[in-house]
């Protein structure tokens, strides 16, 4: 544990930028050199690059927590315990007159108590053709990233949920056929934009999306409109069911953004336990939908707030019973060596009530400073995700700094609140320490030498 | 009052040479020898620390006509592929780790330093300003310009413009408090497309990062006119296929 906390210290330390010194040198432009480089980069049809990752990571596991039993009742780790994250994140692109491809590929290799783990994923991999500047189709895996929301998108029908922890990190996509025609016009509408999609189900194609055996097709209409992003969209097919969306985003005031999306779900079924463990199958159409705000101040804070109505998760009291059956579930294997009902509740924890937000009701705050006190690419942020029906949040205190070209550092420590019986009062943690150091790189002088 | 009434004449009299300048049509020229109407450019944004620690962004840059602009970083690795639109008073940011564009304003800065997305994302002067006053002042005109709608990110600006070429020397940027923001300065004329001389280096600092310097270099600028499709949301995540 020491080390962990001495790693950790050290790498804290990185966090310290060099005080400013102030130099009297003028700093002298090159343009020759910087025409050599332009002229290397100006004709290159391809890239290759991506980033490598190292973040160790703190776990304060909150013991008497639904999830954490459900999770470790046969092997109880230590609390804290330490877990080191590795990442290598590849991608690449190539482009021939209409024709490009693009993929991007991610490898993780985890240790913590119960030894290594690691696994390869293809997030997106296709090829587009581009025979006009109005036209264009990609065929295979992509993420479609609907929705003008930061930390939810009820909206995005073809993608994989966000983590509203960290929602801008990159998602695996689904295997699609896509076309998209867009116009540009003079006038209040500026752009028009339609995408349709053939999104296949199939034992080895997008298996998890839903039902297998079915085509399902999606479409979305883009409009700009008295400067106002306008987004409505449908999705149709036997693997889920049908559902309608709209989404908007527009400047009301050079410094405030305002956003929504609005979704309505047709016969969504849901499976609900009570407090023995008897389930339920409910069926109804379901609406969600989001509000939210971005502000940038005179001193550069932006404040992202966004509400978030999830009309397919569950009530309060429903979550409550799953969390009693947990509890009476772990009793059960704690008397008797009968993990059965932990078994069961593990499958419904995968199914729904472990999704990072399986409630109804949240707001999402942030809060984030560009570069005090003069320092160049560092920024500090809190940010905050408050369960509106129990009262249980986390809160999460970030620092970001850049100390030198492709280097990326960033400091976190989420803290998690609430009563037993509470969504983050129930969950595995009660605080995460992570701390996460990401090195970019490109490849493009490897693959010149190549071709 | 006669005394007030000759005094204003005189006034009147001394000032009557600098409003007969048409500071509207030294403006458009200004911009006509900035940058062409329609151009694809190679830039390089150099953020110079107190310490002397510098870093560099490669961008490629399209313009098109007086409302329409997209800049996409090519280097460093870790910016590779951020691309932003300007349509008008709409700015975007696309980051491919995201995925998705988002609305941002032109006060924001994609990358940290003193130079802002309005900076990076300029469309013509004589688009977002209108000129207020000009004064003839020995070689140069001074020529204080106020924006045309509250969506502009520099309320006003004061503007220093060589008489000989019609090219800036200087502009100084203010806030609507009347805060000075940041002063830009033109400088290294060099022939482009077609052998027109234009400044290659735009050099600004600032009282609010006192000690810091950011440089903004034109490595090369073309005319190129490519199709208004090309400059949508949709289209953003493939800028890079234009080049």
């Amino acid at each position: 544990m020491k080390n962990v906390f001495g790693t950790v210290f050290f790498l804290l330390l990185l966090f310290v930028p060099a005080l400013p010194i102030y130099s009297q040198d003028k700093y002298q432009v090159d343009l020759s050199e910087i025409e050599k480089e332009v002229q290397q980069v100006a004709s290159k049809p391809y890239h290759l690059g991506g980033f490598f990752e190292f973040q160790p990571t703190l776990l304060g596991i909150d013991q008497d927590s639904a999830f954490s039993r459900l999770k470790f009742y046969r092997k109880r780790p230590g609390s804290p315990f330490d877990q080191y994250n590795f990442r290598l994140r590849l991608e690449g692109s190539y482009t021939k007159d209409i024709f490009s491809a693009f993929f991007r590929s991610d490898t993780y290799v985890r240790n913590e108590f119960e030894g290594w783990q690691e696994g390869t994923k293809l997030f997106e991999g296709y090829v587009s053709l581009k025979p006009s500047p109005s036209f264009s189709l990609d065929a295979g895996k992509k993420t479609m990233k609907w929705g003008k929301g930061y930390a939810w998108s009820p909206v995005a029908f073809v993608d994989q949920p966000k983590n509203p922890e960290d929602p801008e990190e990159a998602l695996e996509g689904f295997t699609v056929l896509n076309a998209n025609y867009i116009r540009s016009f003079s006038g209040p509408l500026k752009t028009l934009g339609l995408t349709a999609a053939a999104i296949p189900v199939y034992e080895h194609v997008n298996a998890k999306f839903g039902e297998l055996n079915h085509t399902n097709f999606a479409s979305k209409l883009y409009l700009l409109l008295y400067d106002t992003d306008i987004d409505f969209m449908v999705f149709t097919g036997s693997s889920r069911t049908t559902r309608y969306g709209f989404d908007f985003s527009k400047n009301l005031t050079p410094t405030l953004e305002i956003h929504g999306e609005w979704a309505l779900i047709n016969n969504q079924k849901m499976m609900t336990i009570n407090s023995q463990g008897m389930g339920t199958m409910h069926q109804s159409d379901a609406i969600s939908y989001l509000l939210g705000l971005r502000y940038l101040t005179e001193k550069e804070t932006t404040y992202i707030l966004e509400y978030y109505r999830n009309g397919t998760g569950f009530s309060r009291e429903q979550f409550k019973d799953f969390v009693t059956f947990v509890d009476n579930s772990y009793k059960q294997f704690l008397n008797t060596g009968n993990d059965s009902g932990l078994v069961r509740g593990s499958r419904l924890a995968d199914g729904g009530y472990g999704k990072p937000n399986p409630m109804r009701d949240y707001l999402y705050f942030r809060a984030s400073q560009k570069e005090p006190f003069d320092i160049l690419y560092f920024t500090p942020a809190l940010t905050s995700i408050i369960n509106l029906h129990d009262g249980s949040l986390v809160v999460i205190p970030e620092l970001t700094y850049s100390p030198m070209t492709n280097l990326e550092l960033r400091f976190r420590t989420p803290v998690l609140m609430g009563r037993k019986g509470t969504e983050y009062g129930e969950k595995q943690n009660d605080y995460r320490v992570e701390f996460r150091l990401r090195y970019y790189f490109g490849l493009e002088s490897i693959l010149r030498s190549i071709f | 009052m006669k005394i007030a009434l000759f005094a204003l004449s005189v006034i009147l009299f001394f000032a009557t040479p600098a409003l007969s300048l048409d500071g509207g049509a030294i403006l458009k020229q200004v911009d006509k020898n900035l940058q062409p109407e329609s151009f694809e450019s190679y830039r390089k944004l150099i953020n110079i620390e107190p310490n002397g620690a510098k870093r560099e962004f490669l961008l490629y840059t399209l313009k098109k006509g007086n409302d329409k602009i997209v800049s996409l970083f090519l280097s460093p690795a870790s910016e590779k592929g951020r691309a932003t639109l300007r349509l008008g008073d709409n700015m975007w940011l696309y980051i491919p780790n995201v995925g998705k564009p988002v609305r941002i304003t032109s006060l924001q800065s994609v990358v940290g330093g003193v130079f802002n997305n309005a900076d990076i994302m300029r469309l013509d002067y004589n688009v977002e300003y209108d000129v207020q006053n000009i004064a003839d002042e020995k070689s140069e005109y001074v020529l204080d310009l106020k924006a045309k709608t509250g969506t502009v990110a520099y309320d006003k600006l004061k503007m220093w413009v060589d008489k000989k070429t019609v090219v800036p020397t200087k502009i100084e940027c203010y806030a609507a408090t009347g805060l000075l923001i940041k002063t830009l300065y033109f400088k290294e004329r060099k022939p482009f497309d077609e052998g027109v001389l234009r400044p290659s280096v735009i050099e600004t600092d600032s009282p609010l990062y006192k000690g810091y310097q950011s440089l903004l270099v034109y490595a090369g600028v073309k005319r190129r006119t490519v199709p208004n499709e090309d400059f949508t949301l949709e289209f953003l995540p493939r800028v890079e296929t234009l080049r």
